[in-house]
């Protein structure tokens, strides 16, 4: 390519990125927009005066004036940023190894028979176990609760990302393959050519629910196994009466899993450029 | 630039069997098909479905072998039992459901084969591609990925992409089978025009009979279950011919010619069908 084509296929970016954010801008005041704000404030309004006006069953359910000054205290303290970064160091950690061990694994089972076949049938019968049921176990096999609590993290998010990419990888359409031989690839390269690419958007969308399982997990064993993080948090606020503290807890990790899908739809875009919405 | 390089691409079909014994049911989908093409000639196999083309096609492109019988190109022997020459660049498929790979560009299909065989430098693979794509009404779409593309311009980049490996026979199944009426008269002049500028040895599938007159100078006509040869159709019509040829007298005899022939063959094996479900 020439650089002046490059050079205007950057402005083309350029220009493409600017009409987007005007876009964005404009689509602030759009409808939909008005009505997502109008029900969150609606809901927001019938909760602060759900107490007031005797509605039954919220008469323990600390009012959103309450939680906004929970929260302005407990964002000060020390131990609730320390609660999200080890959540979130839990979460790499349990996450990337499930990551680690369920791509190659998957991307074996699919393409050798044999190795599917004594390995599934494992599968099939951990599989149904929550990750939950795992934590004793857990924390009498680990040395220590952190890596008791990182290996429920990473059951949680295995078994999803190894069923996608067997599924994925074992679903390649073969006229892919047979056009690779035709164009002049050996049998050894269609794995890195013709396999893998078209496995990633289902390894994506692994992904994704995985980290939603993962969450999930992190909370659950923080709860139960944990001497920190924001489930931990959570259930210590819970324990202390602090009801308030626990719907910021509550709030926190809605971010927290919010963020997280974010970063693997960036993940799933960089890995799938041509998956992208345009 | 390379236009023509190859010389040849006779295909001789000689006495080809194939039966399908997946469980002693002994389907026989060719039986003792002889035919030759002659190098550049353009051969249209039509016949109802389940009369064997694609079989036969997947034995050409090295996908499959017979059971009996032999095919050879230029002398080569390409398959006879229990032997076949795997898939290669002399022999280039599109397939019905088209093959190209979405996860890369459309430059980057079209000019993967030369430059994986080491026939081209990028440079020249790409400037020859860039001409080709120009030829065939597709300009500044190289940086696209084929999924944004529509089914016409796919057909066509998929075209472009099998030529620029200078096979010694092209090998289409049923390539514009999904494409409405209008598109695919455009996209057929296309092929037609490609064809004229670099004459190779063509072998296309169709269940269209217009299709099957218009492009080709030999009409080969199978009957069904087993696939055999029922008539060969000379079309003595000159090129470069446009859609302005199918209201022509001698096209409609030809074309008539064409479709009495397969008629019978149509009903026949269309009542089979029925007493199988019966």
């Amino acid at each position: 390519m020439t650089t002046a084509t490059t050079r205007s296929l950057i402005a083309k970016d350029k220009q493409a990125t600017g009409a987007r954010l005007r876009r964005w801008i404009v689509g602030l005041w759009n409808l939909n927009l008005l009505l997502g704000v109008i029900s969150i404030g609606t809901l927001g309004l019938l909760w602060e005066y759900a107490q007031p006006l005797g509605i039954p069953g919220v008469r323990n359910v600390p009012a959103p004036s309450e939680v906004v000054s929970a929260s302005a205290k407990l964002l000060r303290s020390r131990l609730y940023w320390e609660g999200w970064m080890l959540s979130v160091q839990r979460i790499t950690l349990g996450f990337l190894a499930a990551q680690i061990v369920g791509i190659p694994l998957g991307l074996m089972m699919a393409m050798h028979r044999n190795s599917f076949d004594t390995m599934f049938p494992i599968v099939e019968i951990l599989r149904p176990i929550p990750p939950v049921a795992w934590i004793p176990v857990s924390i009498i096999f680990w040395p220590t609760r952190e890596l008791s609590v990182v290996f429920i993290v990473f059951l949680g998010a295995l078994w999803i990302v190894l069923l996608n990419t067997i599924g994925g990888a074992s679903n390649v359409d073969q006229n892919y393959k047979r056009a690779a031989l035709s164009l002049g690839s050996t049998q050894r390269d269609l794995f890195w050519r013709i396999i893998l690419p078209a496995t990633i958007p289902s390894i994506v969308t692994g992904m994704a629910v995985g980290m939603g399982i993962a969450w999930e997990m992190v909370i659950a064993a923080e709860m139960i196994a944990g001497r920190t993080g924001l489930g931990y948090l959570l259930w210590q606020s819970f324990e202390i009466n602090a009801l308030a503290q626990v719907i910021v807890c509550m709030v926190s990790i809605g971010i927290a899993g919010y963020i997280s899908s974010g970063i693997i739809r960036q993940l799933g875009g960089f890995a799938a450029p041509w998956q992208r919405q345009h | 630039m390379s236009t023509d390089s190859s010389n040849g691409g006779t295909l001789s079909i000689r006495h080809a069997g194939k039966i399908y014994d997946p469980d002693g049911s002994n389907v026989v989908a060719l039986d003792d098909v002889t035919f030759e093409i002659k190098a550049k000639e353009f051969c249209v196999i039509v016949g109802p479905s389940g009369c064997g083309k694609t079989t036969l096609l997947n034995a050409i492109a090295g996908f499959d072998q017979l059971t009996a019988g032999q095919i050879l190109l230029d002398g080569e022997l390409l398959t006879s039992p229990g032997k076949r020459l795997l898939p290669g660049a002399d022999r280039m498929v599109v397939f019905q459901q088209g093959a190209l790979f979405p996860w890369k560009t459309v430059l980057w299909n079209v000019t993967c084969g030369p430059i994986q065989q080491g026939r081209m430098s990028r440079r020249e693979a790409e400037r020859h591609a860039t001409h080709l794509l120009a030829r065939v009404g597709l300009t500044s779409i190289e940086n696209q990925y084929p999924g944004e593309l529509s089914g016409g311009m796919k057909r066509r980049v998929e075209i472009v992409r099998a030529l620029m490996n200078d096979p010694k026979i092209l090998l289409l199944d049923e390539p514009f089978r999904a494409l409405d009426a209008l598109t695919k008269s455009v996209v057929q002049e296309y092929l037609l025009e490609l064809y004229d500028l670099t004459p190779k040895t063509v072998f296309f599938i169709t269940h269209d009979i217009e299709e099957a007159a218009f492009l080709a100078d030999r009409v080969v006509i199978m009957t069904t279950r087993p696939g055999r040869v029922m008539k060969i159709v000379n079309v003595d019509i000159e090129r470069p011919r446009n859609h302005q040829v199918l209201t022509t007298p001698h096209f409609l005899r030809i074309e008539n010619e064409v479709r009495e022939a397969i008629h019978d063959e149509a009903r026949k094996a269309f009542e089979a069908g029925e007493r199988e479900l019966a």
